[in-house]
């Protein structure tokens, strides 16, 4: 008997832990948030003590043209650093993927960009886009060419390259790792068919390769807009709020402007929109497995 | 093994590569070693006097001797240190227990909420930190704290010191808890990918012999998977060491952790370019080293659950 | 006999005990305390740091101190000063915090600290300190709320204020035989000449990035070419002839300055001019020590200052720190004694000697201040233009500051027109101002 009822509870005990520390440490701040967003909230205050304000927050927000601008900055941000960062990511996979010495020590220093801390990517980047000191721009000097205002002219451009040049390296190793795990029997039937290396990869890599590249370019996606000390280090936000996104702006309407009820109902917008990407995700996903699937019974089928 | 041979194009190819990936590193350890004066002067680059007065400012309460250009230690990077190691240390440990028994149960178990746990696990992947930010704030500050009359509350008062009520806020506990929330669901995605690989058969020799399911977790199932710990192991603790928002509005002057310490640094009115190529190279070295002897683990991690087969 | 020696032995060692006890000294209650203050990263509080062992060695007072940068010192104050317990005995405040935490009736009032003759040091000599500093910083309630005025009180000390002052390259000025500018006109004339005459150097270095920066420097030239944010019934006027003018201004000296001018942060900016790339330096007078430091400027001994130049008035810059005591702190009076020491002539003497700025009129005239930093006498003749109505400091003004530093920064970067700059942010200025009740009597 005892042993049975162990069995039952089995699995809750394996859950417990888990379950209570994301429900009271994610969920009930999360709840609380969205409690904060109806209200107006100073942080001297305590929450009780605040008073009840329905959407006002939401509807300033929505006409607010500064909030505009923050979701336009992020929403460019986002899709600018995943275009790049597949387009950049998996043509080096396509290109690199032969047998040559040295592969794993190669992989080893693609990967240090990503384990680096982002304040300190921040840093690095700052000190090199310097105007006057600044190792690009001393560079271009000494080639002849004119220095360039990274910081001040091309802040957004500038951060988006601090991002391609940290992350670049998790989809290069996740498309080299797809591509080393395709069937070669697809491959060398279409070599013995004559197919240029261009068709190989437009009709069989590229294909058996998108699952992953969806996940991966999602994944990449949803942490984009999770980005902030980076462009805290480098730019705080500026020049204007040309590189102000949403997550940094509610850091600072929470601690400058000192606006919690505002900061908590941006927040809310933000969880909308991520969920709406997320939603895509998963269908996208799903479309993509039954297609693949479909092709890869196909090419077995030929064979 | 037999490799094919390259054109030498490809070889450019791959040093410029390296170069673009390793050059900003390698650029912050030689300015570390190199006065303001120099940095800012453009002296170039490799051919400097080193010094490693930098290193004195940031380290000076942990070196045995007073460094003679400084008045006073500002920086007190050795308590940083040791509280970036304790917090990441201890929210690793205890992500990687919670995370793999929750792992297990979602992969082997059908219980009831196996669904919304799941899913919830993945959509609280998504959030942000800096949506965070506000609640955590205000409930570490103001709700979740013991009231200094309660017995408890005196104890810990007496014992450690402080004013006002015991909050999470400010104390390592505050900020453990919060990372360990955080991480959960990525540990759980990556081990819930390892565990499925394990047999069953496995499990099921084993429960034939009249082991119960947490021997059968314990001893079956963790050694198979050490390969997936490795990984969630060394994630979860990069974005502990790594992680600059929440510890900042949830630490005080006794829990400052290491990038904490150098975004202070920062200050406006005295860019001390050299210090903080010092403090950004001492932060970035547990990283770098787990990447040079791990370098598998990691990409097996990375790889797990994105690419089948 | 013996019985006449006892008594008289007896009466001298009861009148050496009641006067030991009468000459007790004042600190001698809090010997042993532990103080916890917050401290900015900042110049000032750096030299403070130096001299805080001799506070210690005199009174047997502990110091430990919080250091932030002085925005994180900020949240972090906020968030201490509204629990019923703070952590903090004394803090160093930036000025226009004043508002917030005097109207939130968080710091301590410090008349009743004065009245204390146990507390209070007859030689103290208030009217040595700086009367421009003591209004802006120290003084609330007064005329507008935050100046001197009958209906005002003591919340705070100024401790690490500063104002505005020029410096200029000796070196460029003699080679091209230029006069010091004494009015905005020659100065913004030499400005944009100093790139022509030295190819690669610009003319004045300024702050110009989005946000507090651009409007920082934007105040620099509104108040001595004659203009105001807000008129006397709190009505924007910041988009008047004398805005304008003061807009262009700023524009015209990032124009004419060094590369990567507009995205400027205050240490780029002083960077600029420690590095020679600049020939005019106009900003607060913290920077004095720096340009001195071999390990940081090149231009060591190149300096020369001169006064904030006049428009159609002088009005330089009031700011800085201020340091009071928390209501919520556990040793109240000890945190006195500091603040006292500190502001003291002694305390006062030391810091600037340590390279920290000084509050007493005393100090800048000093002979030994003098003799290590030349540059005091004038800094001591420019702090008798210094406007204490350089800035508003009302509890809404972070908003309005934040706006009309990311709309400045626009006009820099992005060209914006400065007239239709200057209106959107009268316009939006307008609507805060409404909101937190400023029209109520109109």
């Amino acid at each position: 008997m005892k042993s049975q009822k162990l069995n039952r509870m089995t699995p809750y005990v394996f859950m417990a832990p888990a379950v209570i520390i994301m429900g009271l440490a994610l969920l009930y701040p999360l709840g609380y948030m969205i409690y904060g967003s109806f209200r107006a909230w100073d942080p001297s205050q305590n929450i009780s003590e605040t008073e009840f304000v329905g959407l006002k927050n939401y509807i300033t927000l929505f006409f607010d043209p500064a909030f505009r601008e923050s979701l336009s900055v992020t929403l460019t941000f986002a899709f600018a650093v995943v275009t790049a960062e597949l387009a950049i990511g998996v043509g080096l996979a396509l290109l690199l993927d032969r047998n040559i010495r040295g592969m794993s020590v190669l992989r080893t220093l693609f990967i240090l960009p990503m384990m680096i801390a982002p304040v300190v990517v921040g840093l690095m980047w700052r000190y090199m886009y310097h105007p006057t000191v600044g190792t690009i721009n001393r560079t271009l000097k000494s080639m002849g060419l004119e220095g360039v205002d990274w910081l001040g002219q091309h802040a957004l451009l500038s951060v988006i390259i601090a991002d391609i040049w940290q992350w670049t390296p998790f989809i290069f190793i996740l498309s080299l790792a797809a591509l080393q795990s395709l069937p070669r029997s697809a491959l060398e039937a279409a070599k013995i068919d004559g197919a240029t290396g261009w068709q190989q990869i437009r009709y069989i890599k590229l294909p058996l390769m998108m699952p992953v590249l969806i996940v991966t370019g999602l994944l990449r996606l949803i942490d984009a807009f999770k980005v902030l000390e980076v462009i805290l280090v480098m730019t705080e936000g500026g020049p204007g709020l040309s590189t102000e996104i949403i997550a940094l702006r509610i850091s600072r309407t929470a601690t400058e402007f000192r606006e919690l009820g505002v900061a908590a109902a941006m927040s809310n917008y933000l969880l909308i929109l991520l969920l709406i990407l997320t939603l895509g995700m998963f269908v996208i996903t799903r479309l993509q497995e039954a297609r693949a699937a479909r092709q890869a019974r196909q090419i077995q089928e030929e064979d | 093994m037999d490799y094919d041979r390259q054109n030498p194009a490809f070889y450019a190819l791959l040093v410029a590569l390296i170069f673009m990936a390793v050059g900003p590193i390698v650029l912050m350890f030689y300015n570390s070693f190199k006065l303001d004066v120099d940095i800012i002067g453009g002296t170039s680059g490799l051919i400097f006097l080193p010094t490693i007065q930098n290193y004195e400012t940031a380290l000076c309460d942990v070196l045995w001797y007073e460094p003679k250009h400084l008045d006073f230690c500002a920086l007190k990077f050795g308590g940083a240190f040791v509280n970036s190691l304790i917090i990441a240390l201890v929210s690793t440990a205890l992500t990687l227990i919670i995370g793999c028994m929750a792992a297990y149960a979602l992969v082997r178990f059908r219980f009831m909420g196996r669904d919304t746990a799941s899913l919830t696990t993945l959509m609280v992947r998504m959030v942000p930190p800096a949506v965070l930010l506000v609640p955590v704030f205000g409930l570490w500050n103001n709700e979740f704290c013991i009231s200094k009359k309660f017995w408890l509350g005196e104890l810990i008062r007496d014992t450690f010191g402080g004013r006002g009520d015991v909050c999470l806020a400010g104390t390592h506990s505050g900020i453990i808890l919060i990372y360990v929330a955080m991480n959960l669901p990525f540990v759980i995605w990556i081990l819930q990918s390892f565990i499925v690989q394990v047999p069953r058969s496995l499990e099921e020799a084993a429960r034939v012999d009249g082991a119960g399911p947490f021997q059968v977790f314990f001893q079956i199932v963790l050694p198979l998977i050490k390969p997936g710990l490795a990984a969630a192991a060394i994630f979860t603790f990069r974005i502990a060491w790594n992680e600059y928002l929440l510890a900042s509005a949830l630490s005080d002057r006794d829990t400052k952790t290491v990038p904490i310490l150098i975004v202070n640094n920062m200050s406006e009115f005295n860019v001390e370019w050299g210090v903080i190529m010092a403090t950004g190279m001492l932060l970035a070295i547990p990283p770098i080293i787990f990447t040079l002897f791990a370098s598998r683990q990691i990409i097996t991690g990375m790889t797990a659950g994105a690419v089948k087969g | 006999m013996l019985t006449k020696l006892k008594r008289m032995a007896l009466g001298a060692s009861t009148a050496l005990t009641m006067t030991s006890a009468a000459i007790a000294g004042p600190y001698d209650a809090y010997e042993g305390t532990t103080l916890v203050v917050n401290f900015p990263a900042h110049p000032h509080y750096n030299a403070v740091m130096k001299i805080l062992p001799e506070f210690t060695k005199e009174t047997g007072i502990e110091v430990e101190v919080d250091q932030l940068p002085y925005l994180k010192m900020r949240e972090r104050q906020t968030l201490e000063l509204g629990q019923d317990e703070g952590d903090y005995d004394l803090i160093a405040y930036v000025v226009f915090s004043k508002a917030d935490y005097v109207y939130a009736d968080q710091l301590e009032n410090l008349a009743r600290y004065f009245m204390n003759p146990k507390l209070a040091d007859p030689s103290y000599d208030a009217d040595d300190l700086i009367d421009g500093y003591v209004y802006n910083i120290g003084f609330a309630g007064g005329n507008k709320g935050y100046l001197q005025g009958k209906t005002g009180s003591l919340f705070g000390m100024p401790y690490g204020s500063e104002t505005s002052v020029l410096g200029y390259r000796k070196d460029i000025f003699e080679k091209h035989g230029l006069s010091v500018p004494e009015t905005y006109a020659e100065m913004l004339d030499i400005a944009c000449k100093i790139p022509q005459l030295e190819p690669g150097m610009g003319g004045l270095s300024s702050r110009a990035a989005s946000g507090h920066h651009a409007a920082h420097a934007f105040l620099l030239h509104l108040a001595p070419l004659g203009g105001r944010i807000f008129d006397d019934a709190w009505n924007p006027i910041v988009n008047n002839k004398a805005g304008v003018q003061a807009a262009n201004a700023l524009k015209k000296i990032i124009d004419c300055g060094p590369e990567g001018a507009a995205s400027f942060g205050f240490g780029e900016a002083l960077g600029s001019f420690l590095n020679g790339d600049t020939a005019m330096f106009l900003d607060t007078t913290v920077v004095a020590g720096q340009i001195d430091d071999a390990s940081k400027s090149k231009v060591v001994g190149k300096v020369g200052w001169a006064m904030h130049p006049e428009g159609v008035r002088r009005g330089s810059q009031t700011g800085g720190f201020g340091i009071g005591i928390p209501k919520n702190a556990e040793n109240k009076e000890a945190a006195f004694l500091l603040m006292q020491w500190l502001t003291s002539k002694t305390g006062d003497k030391l810091v600037a000697l340590a390279g920290g700025n000084p509050s007493r009129f005393s100090t800048h005239a000093d002979a030994d201040v003098n003799a290590k930093f030349p540059h005091m006498a004038t800094f001591g003749e420019a702090l008798k233009h210094a406007d204490p109505d350089w800035r508003p400091i009302i509890p809404v003004w972070g908003k309005i500051n934040a706006d009309l530093g990311t709309t400045l920064s626009k006009v820099l970067t992005e060209g914006l027109d400065v007239q239709v700059a200057l209106d959107g942010v009268a316009e939006r200025t307008r609507g805060v101002m409404e909101e937190a009740g400023y029209y109520t009597w109109q």
